[in-house]
């Protein structure tokens, strides 16, 4: 009975914290929090496959995430970066999907990648010094290299949860402080 | 906002959060979208801030800023350390320019007035009525406010080449000085004050250290002058009818009538001829001034007058005033009083230097006056008002409105629609000076370039007024050099001033080298002035210096003086300012009448009782705030209240005080009289809470703030020894073990620091706070706001104690006396989170969200806090704020663009508190571990520290016995708040206050 009491009151504290801390942008919020559910949102505005620019072809992930060295940001590769090697390369694959690169470039417009990957607003990921730490990328997002269409692999990696994040810093030795990543 | 959280907005906010609640954890499963650049902007990269160097444009003082933006939006102001004015400094205005920016009352689109008043148009069309409308009207009339150089340059030739006119109205310039100036010296130039070498300043209530002159810069010099850095101090006499902040900095106060400053300063300067000094032209005037006379008109001792009129002989000094809230009938002739008494005294030439320079047009009043008349008389066919209100910052007895309202063609250009602006026929939304170009010659010597530090923002379809305009004078058939912006217009407006000053202030290479060297500097001087003029010259004109006519009924003179947080009103609506307690009366959002207390008692009333104010010319009803640094005679209300029309957080709160005023100007120099009626007060039997954060004025023996006095200074140390006495006493009867460290450097690690994962190696952070330095300027408050997202909560809240600054200012009297001459002790301490190394909120948070991080600060993980608020109840010195309604949420768009990205944007039943500033600490971090080396000493520099224009506040490693703020840990002033009652052991380590005068050995 002391048990279940422990634990709701845990339970209770847990949900009382989330409350407190979801979302942060005001109106934002609303747009944030509606849950997608449909195929279609889900799926990227082009099929771009990670495992033939980064398998294939080696392209080092810097390459596209150009500040991930130097930024608490990887950095989304803006659209004249693809161009650089799309204005000559049809793509052999998928040319369909080159097409919408180059429409974009054209029209001016960013592609609306999905965003696969993100923590919560309370947490601070600097990219930077995890990398030049030695972290490979692979570490927190996988073998990206292999991958068509990309996705969180890693079942502990999938939720990007803090516990995964300190059996890591655990393991390295590197700071447990709760201000290092909160503030 | 000021209605408070309406319950259907709490639920609305409750259901989005629970909303939330449910995704959270499957953060990946949430559809968010990442939009990259198409082409990137060479010089941004996600995640840097992006810094560019700029003028800030809230005052015509010309400070240097650094705007920090991130992924192209500004999202802080800080001072440019490399502007050799303002040095680094900011105030409250010059960073709230982000709220304006981000008004969400800005004009959208032009608009044209039409059947159901104005209605939004295209700018094809506006320019199409603005170039339509100017063609034909007969001497168009400009209206401006002051302009920095080179916009000058350009509005005088397109008004001068329609055939129009320019009057400039600017409240806060200094029209009578300038006039002065010119009688005294010749030269048409304001004077420069060399604050930081003289060893005496004398003020005859101007308020340089707020809203007159050059604040950041005056502030930064007065706190060396009044410092004691330099092995002496200087000393600070203010001379006035009220203690503005200025005024509270003084050591003494000569609470002088109003309109008695040319009578003093003219007595004083009569002493000193008498003892032998050369009046040049002015001996005849001053034969009939004595130290008796001055005396008399001051209501003081002849000794005291004629003795510090000998010290002001003796050493290097200043005089300065009257300054803006002691403009009256006689401005003019009052200031050059003051500067024939600069001159007698020997400082003209030494600290107050009068130089011709580049000055822009200045125009008081007077002109303004001029301008309604011919208005009124149908002489302009158009009339174009750009960067001033006169429908609102004139007296209302000017009949600016009803003469405005008369013109044909009326043209604004407006950020947002104000009470001149809302009047026009055709409203252009101006951009803001954080999106355009200008320049600056703050004092000779020096050019600055102010460059946009975004793109304009796109709710408010805005261009720069100086772009228009030579859009406009293209189709008019202008000619202006082919320049077809105006960046273009000022880079060949200053490509001679380069070329020919390029090498003198280090801007070498060729043009376009120098022109990029100059944007990343901000601003280049040389240390070379041409000679100065200082001999002084027969007036020409004959001036009265008797005491000037206060007309009307009543038993009180009333003072009406400019906001140190709005000035004239222009930033009033500015919610940070709104809730910045004012740095004198500590109230917010409303306007309050000071009183004295023994003006009060004889009407019996107490601070909240509203009165009514009641002049010739209007009446305006206000709670009284008992002030004891004021005249029992006077009566004095801010500006910068009561907007009509200008945006939802400036209208309806507080009153505009220019209702009262007569119309009157000075006549030798049109400045607007400010001291001019006399008022009655009239209880209205209502009483209302004021918004305020003050707990008490009174230290109560509490030695919160204490001080040192100058001759005690070198054994002050002795004095302090047995710190931790009453701790020893009370570990004798079964109390704790108190520590025995004063928190230096050598006492780390501190005992018990073996235990868990506390300080050993890490670097313990602290912070050093000069309480001699602190002004109580409050531009820390405003600072810590932008940068950390700290939300401002409405006037209801706050009547309900819901404040939620991470920093305040307290404000304690110690000695303060309107009635006589004498000596003033006011201390100033910022207080904010200690960061103590015990910290009571720690052990009580049943959650571990306060706890206590490696590196010595006093955490607060948001993510944990559960909103017990135990923390709040065990923190002896209230610096922890409870968020009670998401407050944030708010904000409404685009205000919310300035949220500074590295900070978490709180939500309800959070704590929340300072942090040192934690992210800019591990933003350092993350630079230094990627370079493979520590911090640097001074590399982490808190917003508060960044803000202060006097360098009060200083933050570092206090472990690194080499760091800046350990070796002021280790000076004889320095002591910590509260630590010898409650052994805390805070980080934030205050040096005393030193004052000329004997300390009280209770208050220490």
């Amino acid at each position: 009975m002391k048990r279940l009491w422990l634990t709701a009151a845990l339970g209770g504290v847990l949900i009382l914290g989330t409350v407190a801390f979801v979302g942060g942008q005001g109106e934002q919020d609303a747009g944030a929090a509606a849950p997608a559910t449909t195929v279609e949102a889900a799926s990227q505005p082009i099929q771009f496959p990670h495992n033939t620019h980064a398998g294939q072809f080696q392209i080092d992930c810097q390459y596209c995430h150009f500040s991930a060295e130097r930024s608490v940001d990887a950095g989304i590769p803006p659209v004249e970066s693809c161009m650089g090697c799309h204005r000559v390369v049809p793509g052999r694959n998928n040319p369909e999907e080159v097409a919408k690169v180059v429409e974009h470039y054209n029209a001016g417009t960013p592609i609306p990648w999905r965003r696969i990957y993100k923590v919560s607003d309370h947490v601070r990921f600097p990219h930077l010094r995890h990398v030049n730490a030695g972290v490979d990328c692979q570490t927190c997002h996988g073998q990206v290299q292999e991958m068509g269409v990309l996705e969180t692999v890693a079942p502990e990696a999938r939720d990007l949860k803090m516990g995964w994040c300190i059996s890591c810093h655990v393991e390295q030795n590197a700071s447990r402080d709760c201000t290092v990543c909160h503030y | 906002m000021s209605d408070g959280l309406k319950r259907r907005d709490f639920l609305k906010v409750l259901g989005v959060s629970g909303a939330g609640a449910s995704i959270a954890g499957c953060s990946t499963q949430e559809v968010e979208r990442l939009i990259p650049y198409v082409v990137p902007p060479e010089d941004i990269t996600p995640g840097v801030a992006t810094w560019y160097a700029s003028v800030c444009q809230e005052c015509s003082a010309g400070c240097g800023i650094r705007v920090r933006t991130r992924e192209g939006r500004a999202v802080m102001i800080e001072g440019n350390p490399e502007h050799p004015v303002s040095a680094g400094g900011v105030c409250s205005r010059g960073v709230s320019a982000l709220q304006s920016l981000y008004d969400p009352d800005r004009v959208a689109t032009p608009m044209r007035m039409g059947q159901s008043g104005l209605e939004g148009t295209t700018w094809d069309e506006a320019m199409q009525a603005l170039v339509g409308g100017l063609q034909g009207a007969a001497n168009p009339l400009f209206i401006t406010g002051i302009l920095g150089p080179t916009e000058e340059l350009l509005v005088n030739q397109f008004v001068a080449a329609l055939g129009g006119r320019r009057v400039v109205f600017d409240p806060l310039y200094d029209t009578a000085l300038r006039e002065a100036t010119r009688i005294a010296f010749g030269v048409d130039a304001l004077p420069h004050y060399d604050l930081a070498n003289s060893g005496l300043v004398v003020s005859f209530g101007a308020d340089f250290l707020e809203t007159w002159g050059s604040p950041v810069a005056m502030g930064r010099q007065f706190a060396h002058m009044h410092g004691v850095d330099h092995g002496e101090k200087g000393r600070f006499v203010f001379l006035g009818s009220r203690l503005s902040l200025t005024g509270q900095n003084a050591d003494e106060w000569i609470p002088i009538p109003p309109g008695s400053e040319a009578a003093v300063a003219l007595g004083m300067a009569a002493h000193l001829v008498q003892a032998g000094a050369d009046a040049g032209p002015y001996a005849d005037l001053l034969s009939a001034h004595s130290a008796e006379s001055a005396a008399q008109a001051a209501g003081t001792e002849a000794t005291a007058i004629a003795a510090l009129a000998n010290d002001l002989a003796s050493v290097p000094s200043i005089v300065l005033g009257p300054g803006l809230a002691g403009s009256h009938r006689g401005a003019a002739a009052a200031n050059l009083a003051v500067l024939v008494l600069n001159a007698v005294a020997g400082n003209v030439g030494q600290t107050v230097r009068i130089q011709q320079t580049q000055t822009p047009t200045g125009g008081g009043f007077g002109s303004l006056l001029e301008a309604i008349r011919s208005m009124s008389g149908g002489s302009h066919g158009a009339v174009v008002v750009a960067g001033t209100n006169p429908a609102y910052a004139a007296p209302a007895g000017a009949g600016f409105a009803e003469a405005f309202q008369s013109v044909g063609f009326k043209v604004a250009f407006a950020s947002a629609l104000d009470e001149t602006s809302a009047m026009a026929d055709l409203v252009l939304p101006a951009s803001h000076p954080l999106e355009s170009w200008t320049d600056s010659m703050p004092r000779p010597g020096v050019y600055a370039v102010g460059q946009p530090a975004m793109r304009p923002v796109p709710h408010s379809d805005s261009r720069p007024m100086a772009d228009v305009l030579l859009q406009a004078g293209a189709q008019l058939g202008q000619d202006y050099g082919g320049a077809t912006s105006f960046r273009d217009f000022l880079s060949q407006a200053n490509a001679a001033w380069l070329a020919a000053n390029g090498a003198r202030v280090g801007l070498t290479g060729d043009p376009a080298a120098r022109w990029r060297e100059l944007l990343r500097t901000g601003a280049v001087s040389y240390d070379d002035p041409p000679p100065e003029v200082s001999s002084l010259q027969p007036s020409a004109t004959a001036l009265s210096f008797d005491s000037p006519a206060v007309d009307g009924a009543g038993d009180l003179t009333l003072l009406v003086y400019p906001s140190s947080r709005f000035g004239d009103g222009t930033q009033a609506n500015r919610p940070w300012l709104q809730e910045l307690p004012d740095p004198v009366s500590k109230l917010m959002w409303h306007s309050w009448v000071e009183i004295h207390p023994d003006t009060a008692e004889s009407l019996g009333l107490r601070t909240g009782d509203v009165v009514r104010l009641t002049t010739d010319h209007g009446e305006v009803e206000a709670p009284a705030w008992v002030y004891p640094g004021i005249r029992p005679d006077v009566v004095a209300i801010a500006m910068g209240g009561g907007h009509t029309a200008y945006g939802r957080f400036a209208n309806g709160n507080g009153v505009n005080p220019m209702v009262l005023l007569p119309p009157v100007q000075d006549d030798a120099s049109g400045a607007m009289a400010l001291v001019s009626t006399r008022a009655t007060l009239t209880p209205t039997g209502a009483w209302r809470r004021v918004a305020t954060t003050e707990g008490s004025s009174d230290q109560d023996q509490r030695n919160i703030a204490p001080a040192v006095a100058l001759a005690a200074l070198g054994h002050a140390a002795e004095e302090e020894a047995g710190h931790h006495e009453q701790l020893q006493e009370l570990q004798e009867i079964g109390g704790f073990k108190p520590s025995e460290t004063e928190g230096r450097a050598e006492d780390y690690p501190l005992p018990g620091a073996e235990y868990g994962d506390y300080t050993r190696d890490q670097p313990r952070w602290a912070m050093s706070i000069d309480l001699d330095k602190c002004t109580g300027c409050s531009a820390c408050v405003t600072a810590c706001q932008a940068e950390n997202n700290v939300p401002w909560v409405g006037e209801n809240q706050i009547l309900m104690g819901r404040d939620m600054h991470w920093m305040r200012i307290e404000r304690y009297y110690e000695a303060v006396d309107a009635t006589h001459a004498g000596t003033v002790d006011i201390r100033f301490l910022p207080m904010l989170c200690q960061h103590c190394n015990n910290a009571p909120c720690e052990p009580v948070c049943p959650v571990f969200a306060a706890y206590h991080t490696p590196d010595g600060l006093n955490g607060q993980a948001y993510n944990r806090c559960v909103g017990t608020r135990y923390c709040a109840n065990n923190c002896p010195y209230k610096v922890r704020v409870f968020n009670w309604y998401s407050y944030t949420d708010l904000i409404p768009e685009p205000m919310t663009w300035q949220f500074n990205p590295d900070v978490t944007v709180r939500e309800n039943g959070v704590m929340e508190k300072c942090s040192f500033c934690v992210q800019r600490i591990r933003d350092a971090g993350n630079r230094a571990s990627v370079e493979g080396r520590d911090i640097r000493d001074g590399e982490v520099r808190p917003a508060c520290q960044n803000s202060c224009p006097t360098g009060a506040i200083v933050f570092g490693n206090v472990r690194d016995t080499s760091s800046a703020v350990a070796g002021l840990v280790g000076d004889e002033r320095t002591y910590r708040v509260l630590d010898e009652l409650i052994n805390t052991q805070p980080a934030v380590h205050y040096m005393k206050k030193v004052t000329h005068h004997e300390v009280d050995s209770g208050e220490h």
